[in-house]
């Protein structure tokens, strides 16, 4: 990337830019968050716009997804005297997983915000996306091993255990992102204060502070640098990241409990494992897609907004310290039901 | 200065993957539901309830069957099927049915279902039950809608008589509208406040709505 270019802009510029931009991003992210907040009863909150729109990306992703989904069942039944048929199911469940994740699913949002707020590299959220998605497949065939192979559940069993997890799951994400929150509001608080003399001497203490993750990075400012990859690896930080991964991953996606379920009612349990790990993947290659978008969005923003000043480090303390609001508010609001298209719905 | 606007770009692409993951997280059906339903009218004119038939598919109906044992194996008789009705209505219950009412525009209220039991045909489970209006209705305009707001069941009007009128008076006319019915969109400007008032809802755009005239 050509970044350094920018580094010769009149600061004013940038800064200004980039607060411009900052101001589309916050109103699209409030926009976004009354619909998800007002969508929560039938009869909720007013929605201004109540013509929704059937079509476009949405409604398309949308129609993809079932067509797979659907086309899921009928191919287990055909595995069942033809082996080849195999190979489909497995290529209906890629496609499924990679359309799946890019309609539904709180997974990447919290990822993504995660990224964002814990300056995570691109790398790393690849490897966090693949890893959350895969931990889901396995929490599900986990599920299913346990509840319908080894106990023979009812689907009611099975659907409770599944909101338990899930409640868990919520609850999780909720902790971390309040944990989060106050890393990064102290960082926000400090860049607040600070002048850049201030800010500089907070970076440099994090030499002797690697354990405490409120320190500040930025690497404009003083004596300060990025996170090295290794840095990131070391206490605090895959652990941090494996906290994202279970807290997101531990919540199955009901699709794939329902198709290993049916895969087993077919005597095709093994099949259905394939598919789940291979939908796995391709809901990993979506939120990997999107989570490198949000991290490499982030790092323009911080180099448009660096410059020199005190100011840019406080605007991308202020970017941080919002993503982990947003990782702390879908935890909530998955938790106490405003979300509650994401709700497992056991009949 | 081009290299400016792609970045500001990439930068509205953060604030909007943020935000279009939970939007759109309504999207997600996992149930398809084929319906058919009855309309039940009172002597006296007067709408008293709807009798449904919700035909699950194929991989919910396995799902749903798991663990319920049977006398023979892939036969499942109504008793056998008992709890799993039951835990069907009870869990309904949370989703206002489903079904949604209005008579001459005025919001009308189900009470629990009755006459609720599961069939087991041709590996599909089909639930049959009977929700009871709070109070039977004399209406010239009834208007009823069975969807997921949520989008987590996807709601499909049966091919063939997908509403019945079981009773009601001669002159009354019965119609019905698929959610991919081009006249259901073209309907719905005029009628956003038909069911949800202003506060339409994701699932609404994929609702059956089924219209009973009595003048």
């Amino acid at each position: 990337m050509r970044l350094r270019s920018l580094r010769k802009w009149r600061p004013s510029l940038a800064h200004g830019l980039a607060i411009g931009v900052m101001a589309v991003a916050a109103v699209l992210l409030l926009d976004g968050l009354m619909h998800v907040l007002t969508a929560q009863t039938p009869f909720g909150g007013p929605r201004p716009s109540a013509e929704p729109q059937v079509g476009g990306i949405v409604g398309w992703l949308l129609a993809k997804q079932s067509e797979f989904y659907r086309e899921i069942s009928s191919t287990i039944r055909v595995a069942k005297s033809d082996g080849s048929a195999v190979w489909t199911l497995l290529a209906i469940s890629f496609a499924y997983g990679i359309f799946h994740a890019a309609g539904p699913g709180h997974g990447k949002a919290v990822i993504s915000s995660y990224l964002v707020a814990n300056q995570e590299t691109a790398r790393r959220g690849v490897v966090l996306s693949f890893a959350s998605a895969l931990t889901q497949s396995l929490v599900a065939v986990v599920i299913v091993a346990i509840g319908a192979l080894m106990l023979n559940a009812t689907a009611k069993a099975m659907c409770g255990a599944e909101k338990t997890i899930e409640i868990a799951s919520y609850a999780l994400i909720a902790a971390f992102g309040a944990r989060l929150v106050w890393t990064k509001g102290g960082g926000f608080m400090r860049a607040l204060q600070g002048s850049r003399p201030a800010l500089a001497m907070v970076a440099a203490t994090h030499h002797h502070d690697h354990h405490n993750d409120d320190h500040v990075h930025d690497e404009h400012c003083g004596h300060a640098h990025g996170p090295e990859p290794s840095e990131l690896a070391g206490p605090g930080g895959w652990r941090r990241g494996f906290g994202a991964i279970f807290a997101v991953g531990l919540r199955p996606c009901s699709g794939a409990i329902l198709v290993l379920v049916f895969a087993l009612a077919q005597g095709l349990f093994w099949a259905g494992i394939a598919a789940t790990f291979v939908m796995g993947i391709g809901t990993a290659i979506t939120v990997a897609a999107i989570a490198v978008m949000a991290v490499s969005a982030r790092d323009v923003a911080r180099r448009l907004s660096g410059a020199k000043e005190g100011g840019g480090a406080l605007f991308m303390r202020g970017v941080e310290f919002a993503a982990a609001g947003l990782v702390l508010l879908f935890g909530v609001g998955l938790l106490f039901g405003y979300l509650t298209a994401e709700r497992v719905t056991c009949f | 200065m081009g290299n400016a606007t792609h970045r500001c770009l990439a930068l509205v692409l953060l604030a909007g993957t943020l935000v279009f993951g939970p939007q759109a997280a309504q999207a997600h059906p996992h149930v398809w539901i084929t319906s058919t339903s009855e309309l039940i009218y009172a002597p006296d004119g007067s709408i008293t309830g709807v009798r449904h038939a919700w035909t699950f598919d194929d991989m919910f109906s396995t799902y749903a069957l798991q663990g319920i044992e049977s006398k023979t194996k892939g036969v499942y008789s109504h008793e056998e099927l008992a709890p799993l009705a039951q835990t069907n209505v009870e869990s309904l219950k949370e989703f206002g049915y489903f079904t949604f009412a209005k008579a001459d525009g005025k919001k009308q209220k189900f009470i629990e279902p009755v006459d609720y039991f599961l069939d087991y045909k041709d590996g599909l489970l089909i639930l049959h039950f009977t929700l009871p209006l709070q109070t039977p209705v004399k209406s010239k305009e009834l208007a009823l809608e069975v969807f997921d707001p949520t989008f987590f069941v996807d709601f499909k009007l049966a091919d063939k008589d997908p509403v019945k009128l079981v009773g009601a008076p001669a002159a009354c006319q019965v119609s019905f509208q698929r959610p991919n019915d081009g006249a259901a969109s073209a309907q719905k400007l005029g009628e956003q406040n038909f069911i949800s008032g202003d506060n339409s809802n994701f699932g609404a755009m994929f609702a059956n709505k089924i219209m009973v005239a009595c003048p």
